[in-house]
């Protein structure tokens, strides 16, 4: 079991990034939603912390635990494009990685708190990782030491408000996202009878031509560019 | 960290500022400093109080032994703090389940109690309908003040439950109550450091109380 002795420090370096990162989403306006599907309470008690904060003085920020079964349902209709989400979950919580999978859809970064194996990589914006591997990891203070750090360093942040505007991507001499091959996620809302689809992505929604991946349904997700999908992107357990 | 101690090292500190690197070395420190002292914090809380959490742990699992239920109670970061205990207790992912459940649970008596009788009572009235003198109460709080929790000790005395503080800071009026058998103080100012060291000494009550039941999780 955990004990005081043998613990390792919280995953500093990442705490730093993304505590920037989530006082940036903040700024900007962004809600933060809160999950942890095993440990629905680990999630309560993070959007609490931001929602009521105890040191007098600190902004109150939205945050949302959602501790329903069906939270992917309930996020997609609620996230906004530039918001936040928070998971507490092991690598293999199914409906986390699915989540995180669609996140980029939706314009949401990502912070992921957990330990033992750890997501593969990419599969979120921030991985807050602890690397004990015990059951009880959930009921120790290590992962509420990591919210809680997040959540003071994100108030240090607001102290620095010319750090708080991320850089505007621009075009640069190599092209930018929307000139360049890259392909942006998008998940798709519905299907036309003539494989055009309309696409939920982090820039919004849009009718893309779908034909060269069809069929496709409702909530798949696909690599878009100039305003084709290109490909289907692997749903939960197809790619692992 | 204090502001006014770091200033010096930010240049830019106003709106002008856009050098990330000076700040984030800075969190990066300050997260090994707060992760460090909640570590010492936790080691120090456990040392003083390892005899006492034997006794607790052999008064639980005597009563849990008899069917007893323990009841978690808090308000807050610590109302979840109280969701997960009551979750460890009744369905830990190692060793054996006993009965335990957690009074902040559902919104219907949460919302009936605090409209009708107030927030003071919205412990205490629900130990009125479900306790017994064979189980515990357990109520979490980072101050040892808050007043629900000072009347769910008082209806648990009287209805002859065992009852368990788990606090910080000084104590508070939990540490003084006649109504409480037995009070673990964190001893910090910081209500982050205080529900973190509260985890590791209930987890580490759990175990003992595990061991009491003849199971080594």
């Amino acid at each position: 079991m955990p004990s005081a002795a043998t613990t390792e420090a919280v995953p500093a370096t990442e705490l730093a990034v993304a505590a920037l990162a989530l006082a940036r989403r903040f700024a900007a306006g962004a809600t933060l939603w809160c999950v942890a599907p095993q440990w629905p309470d680990h999630a309560r008690h993070v959007a609490v912390e931001f929602v009521h904060p105890v040191v007098v003085g600190t902004r109150a920020l939205p945050a949302v635990a959602v501790d329903r079964p069906e939270a992917l349902a309930a996020l997609r209709a609620s996230v906004r494009a530039g918001d936040a989400l928070i998971a507490i979950a092991p690598a293999a919580d199914p409906v986390v990685s699915d989540l995180a999978r669609r996140a980029p859809a939706w314009g949401v970064e990502t912070f992921w708190v957990g330990g033992g194996p750890r997501p593969g990589a990419g599969a979120a914006d921030h991985v807050l990782w602890s690397a004990e591997d015990d059951p009880l990891l959930a009921h120790s203070s290590r992962f509420v030491v990591a919210y809680h750090v997040l959540w003071e360093m994100t108030h240090v942040c607001f102290e620095h408000p010319g750090l708080l505007t991320s850089p505007a991507p621009a075009c640069r001499e190599d092209g930018c996202i929307t000139c360049s091959d890259e392909g942006r996620l998008a998940e798709v809302l519905t299907v036309d009878d003539h494989d055009v689809a309309l696409v939920r992505t982090a820039d919004g929604e849009e009718g893309v031509d779908v034909s060269l991946v069809t069929p496709v349904a409702s909530g798949d997700l696909v690599l878009v560019h100039a305003g084709t999908a290109l490909t289907r992107v692997a749903s939960e357990g197809a790619d692992s | 960290m204090s502001p006014e101690a770091t200033d010096f090292l930010y240049p830019f500190i106003e709106g002008d500022e856009q050098d990330t690197r000076s700040l984030l070395a800075d969190l990066e420190a300050s997260a090994r400093v707060k992760s460090e002292e909640s570590l010492r914090l936790a080691e120090v809380t456990l040392e003083e109080y390892g005899d006492l959490l034997d006794t607790v742990a052999e008064a639980l699992a005597a009563r849990s032994r008899r069917g007893g239920v323990l009841f978690t109670f808090g308000n807050g970061g610590s109302a979840t703090d109280a969701q997960r205990i009551a979750g460890l207790f009744a369905g830990p992912p190692v060793g054996l389940a006993v009965a335990a459940r957690c009074l902040v649970e559902d919104p219907a008596v949460l919302t009936a109690l605090s409209n009708d009788v107030g927030f003071d009572l919205v412990f205490s009235r629900q130990l009125i309908a479900h306790g017994s003198s064979g189980d515990t109460a357990l109520g979490l709080s980072t101050s040892g003040d808050s007043a629900n929790l000072l009347q769910a000790f008082e209806e648990a005395r009287r209805r002859g439950l065992l009852t368990i503080a788990v606090v910080g800071g000084g104590g508070g009026r939990c540490a003084t109550s006649p109504d409480v058998d037995h009070c673990l103080v964190v001893r910090s100012g910081s209500v982050h450091r205080i529900q973190e060291v509260q985890a590791e000494v209930v987890l580490d009550l759990w175990t003992r109380v595990q061991r009491c039941l003849g199971v080594s999780p």
